[in-house]
């Protein structure tokens, strides 16, 4: 998917050169991630380009700054007709909220997770369970489900949900909730999702217990669906989440493979676990290849627009009381798209990159380049190529409401505030 | 780089390469488990080495294969940095490296042995087409690995320290910060090899095995911590019956349900798996109750100067003697706050906890004997036995 690289090598103005990179946990997909494919991007940008008689990269630039609502950029670039989700269609169409189609089948979800924690031992218990407490989104079983009956509706018909798809959706939530609780030691985080974490509460030590406990539970609930191919597939996803910290750890020297780097970080701390998941429902749900293929795409697509547009949040959206973003990644040393970006347009930021932002100061000029760069802008655009890519991938599926819903879905990604 | 070079190279990155002298001696004693009996460590090496022939390679380089690869520079790199540091996870890989320098993967051996024990399904014909070197089928080997792998992970998690509790003299917060994601890191990466592992032995229920021994380690591994927290001060009240209930959790249960798992793996119906389960919990309940054994037993008092009071001696000398009198000899023995480990060791040696431990430990080991019967006399049989009578022999 060139088109991601595009505006970026835009505009060095320099030829493509492939990032090298090692083979990934899906090299079909990376392949198409990274090989050019000038003529995919030529088709869509000629037609603006001949209208408006300038680069593309300015005519993104006009649109940007005059469509505030991103929203409203998306749809100068769909081709095919969807519902959206923040107006009622022209055809009249009764808008539905994907998370409302999705949670008839995730009724009980948490409590279920609850049952598979189901131990003896009393405060580690209480620990696993804590993240449990139904005031998540649930985002990843949501697509789980939506996946798994769009899978099973495309392949006959079949209007319903096995109970081994349902189980996905859990061990998908299990196996990201305990990558969180380890995440949250690794970067000595206070508070996630408006509370307190699992390591200031009962300290580090109990913390990591509690991570491994619901990761062995995700593992036991994995292994009694009984289908070997699933497993495998999953246990990928706890691979490439503990590799894509150990990327975090590291840092390149070479500006043109931090972007590789970032981008192979991001699937493999965020996407891989979505688009796993989604393989593993299309798997049980439809013995055709092709649409295990369709999953697998669309849930890589949409992880990796979904970190993307986190990233962005970090930068723009504001903490209650400070009034101002909150740059967590650029505290933890992290350099996201919007840092990517805004290096290009001032060389400066490379040193403090490089040093992870340690200086004194450092956070808060870096914050300053980001903003008055067009850092931001760029990253969002890159995150709308992804969403493309995801709906152009999960239409090729037999209609459906869930169909729709995951199309819907992805278009909720680009536009959430928090 | 062979892997032995790599293992070689190692503990000169890490500055020591001797017996364990961690600061944080509870630690090391809970990794010490290191299947020394109380003879001579030479005697128990020849009974390794034994083995070793037996099943057709050295199992000290076992697991580590995954560890040739960017992720061991990454971490090889990071442990580095905390020479000099505090940190326990330093203890830890010392330690790792000193097992292995010395071949006691324990657990790996015992797998493959009681592979080898049992060996092909007679009855059922579907193994055929898995190819068998010394009497083991490579997946058996790879379980062994795996159990390893599991077993590492746990060692290396338990190294972990609680910010909040930091004292100055542990030195600086950011090193054990760095420690502490160090720690995390390496034992996930241990933990996600393992389960690449299991997924591609493609078999669901030893799967499903060897992750609800994993559940049960890491609830062992978490009473384990909760009485470490009291070290210096009075224990909790637990009574053998529960010791043991721990006990096998935190160092029973993986070896148990693995060497259960390495006969599901060759299709040996429930009896077989059954009998296999009790040799490894048994065997390994000897073993632990040996390890505590040893600072009571050794003649010379330089070693190991501190003991667990989690230990099982000491559990069964507080079990015989009541509460309010174990308390009265720990305050006794107690000077300006500090424990006199050499004035407790004796108290204890004086009552009865240290017998009461040595027939629990051969109890064990006759369980597991019976256990044996039911294999086929063979080298792989007899090896076990030997391990159990290296456990036991006290005199």
């Amino acid at each position: 998917m060139a088109s991601c690289w595009w505006p970026w090598r835009w505009r060095r103005g320099c030829s493509w050169r492939p990032a090298a990179r090692s083979p990934g946990p899906n090299s079909a997909g990376r392949a198409a991630l990274y090989a050019p494919r000038a003529a995919a991007v030529a088709a869509a940008a000629t037609v603006a380009v001949a209208r408006a008689q300038m680069s593309y990269c300015n005519l993104m630039k006009s649109l940007t700054s005059a469509f505030r609502n991103m929203y409203g950029v998306s749809r100068f670039h769909h081709t095919t007709p969807v519902a959206c989700c923040f107006s009622e269609t022209l055809s009249g169409e009764k808008y539905t909220d994907p998370f409302k189609i999705g949670w008839r089948d995730l009724k009980g979800l948490y409590e279920d997770i609850r049952k598979e924690l189901f131990i003896s031992t009393a405060e580690l218990r209480e620990m696993s369970e804590y993240h449990f407490d139904g005031k998540g989104k649930a985002f990843r079983p949501i697509i789980v489900v939506l996946m798994a009956r769009a899978c099973n509706i495309h392949h006959n018909n079949a209007r319903n949900v096995q109970a081994s798809q349902r189980a996905i959706a859990l061990i998908a939530e299990m196996i990201h909730t305990a990558s969180l609780v380890h995440d949250d030691i690794i970067d000595d985080a206070s508070s996630r999702r408006g509370k307190h974490t699992v390591n200031k509460i009962w300290g580090e030590k109990k913390a990591v217990l509690a991570g491994d406990l619901i990761l062995s539970a995700a593992s036991i609930a994995l292994a009694r669906i009984g289908n070997t191919t699933v497993i495998s597939i999953l246990t990928q996803v706890i691979e490439d989440l503990v590799r894509g910290e150990f990327l975090q750890l590291g840092s390149k020297e070479n500006e043109n493979e931090r972007f590789a780097h970032y981008l192979e970080k991001t699937f493999k701390k965020t996407a891989s676990l979505i688009a796993n998941s989604c393989k593993a429902v299309s798997v049980l749900g439809c013995p055709d290849p092709a649409v295990h293929e369709i999953a697998y795409q669309y849930g890589k697509n949409v992880g990796i627009a979904f970190q993307l547009i986190d990233d962005v949040l970090d930068f723009t959206s504001c903490s209650e009381q400070m009034g101002k973003p909150t740059s967590a990644d650029l505290k933890l040393g992290l350099a996201t798209g919007p840092v990517l970006f805004a290096c290009q347009q001032f060389p400066e930021m490379n040193a403090m990159i490089m040093r992870r932002f340690g200086s004194p100061g450092d956070v808060d000029r870096a914050l300053q380049y980001v903003l008055q760069s067009d850092g931001v802008q760029q990253t969002t655009y890159l995150a709308q190529r992804y969403c493309h890519k995801a709906v152009s991938e999960i239409s090729k599926l037999r209609p459906s409401p869930e169909r729709d819903a995951l199309i819907q879905l992805s278009e909720m990604v680009l536009t959430r505030d928090k | 780089m062979s892997l032995r070079q790599l293992l070689l190279r190692l503990p000169r990155y890490l500055g020591a390469s001797g017996p364990l002298r961690g600061p944080l001696d509870t630690i090391s004693s809970v990794i010490s488990c290191r299947g020394q009996s109380s003879r001579s460590p030479a005697q128990w090496n020849q009974v390794v080495s034994e083995a070793e022939k037996i099943v057709g390679y050295p199992t000290s380089f076992m697991s580590l294969r995954c560890l040739l690869s960017d992720e061991l520079c990454n971490i090889a790199m990071q442990v580095r940095k905390l020479v000099g540091t505090q940190h326990p996870l330093l203890t830890t890989v010392r330690g790792l490296i000193h097992d292995r320098q010395n071949n006691l993967q324990l657990r790996g051996l015992v797998v493959l042995l009681i592979s080898k024990a049992a060996g092909p399904n007679s009855v059922n014909a579907s193994c055929q087409n898995y190819d068998m070197v010394s009497g083991i089928y490579s997946c058996q080997r790879s379980l062994a690995e795996i159990t390893e792998l599991i077993h590492t992970a746990l060692l290396v998690h338990r190294g972990i320290v609680n910010l909040n509790e930091l004292q100055s003299s542990d030195g600086p917060l950011k090193d054990m910060q760095f420690g502490n994601k160090i720690a995390i890191l390496s034992g996930d990466f241990l933990l996600a090899n393992a389960c690449n592992g299991l997924a591609l032995l493609q078999n669901t229920k030893v799967v499903e095995l060897l992750a609800s021994a994993l559940m049960d380690l890491v609830q062992g591994v978490y009473y384990e911590n909760s009485t470490l927290a009291k070290e210096n001060r009075i224990t909790d009240d637990i009574g053998i019956s529960t010791w043991k209930e721990q006990t096998f959790l935190s160092h029973g249960a993986l070896l148990a349900k693995s060497c259960q798992a390495a006969m599901e793996l060759a299709k040996h119906d429930a009896e077989v798996q059954d009998m296999a389960f009790q040799y490894g919990k048994h065997m390994a309940m000897s073993h632990k109750i040996n390890s505590d054994l040893l600072p009571f037993i050794k003649e010379k008092t330089g070693d190991s100067l501190t003991f667990n009071l989690n230990s099982a001696p000491v559990v069964l000398h507080q079990e015989f003697l009541g509460r309010d009198l174990w308390i009265k000899q720990i305050r006794e023995a107690q000077e300006k706050g500090r424990l006199d480990y050499a004035k407790l060791r004796e108290t204890i040696k004086a009552g009865k906890g240290v017998t009461s431990a040595i027939d629990l430990c051969r109890y064990h080991g006759n369980k597991a004997l019976e256990a044996l019967e039911s294999f086929p006399p063979s080298e792989a049989r007899t090896a076990l036995e030997n391990i159990v009578f290296a456990m036991t022999r006290f005199s």
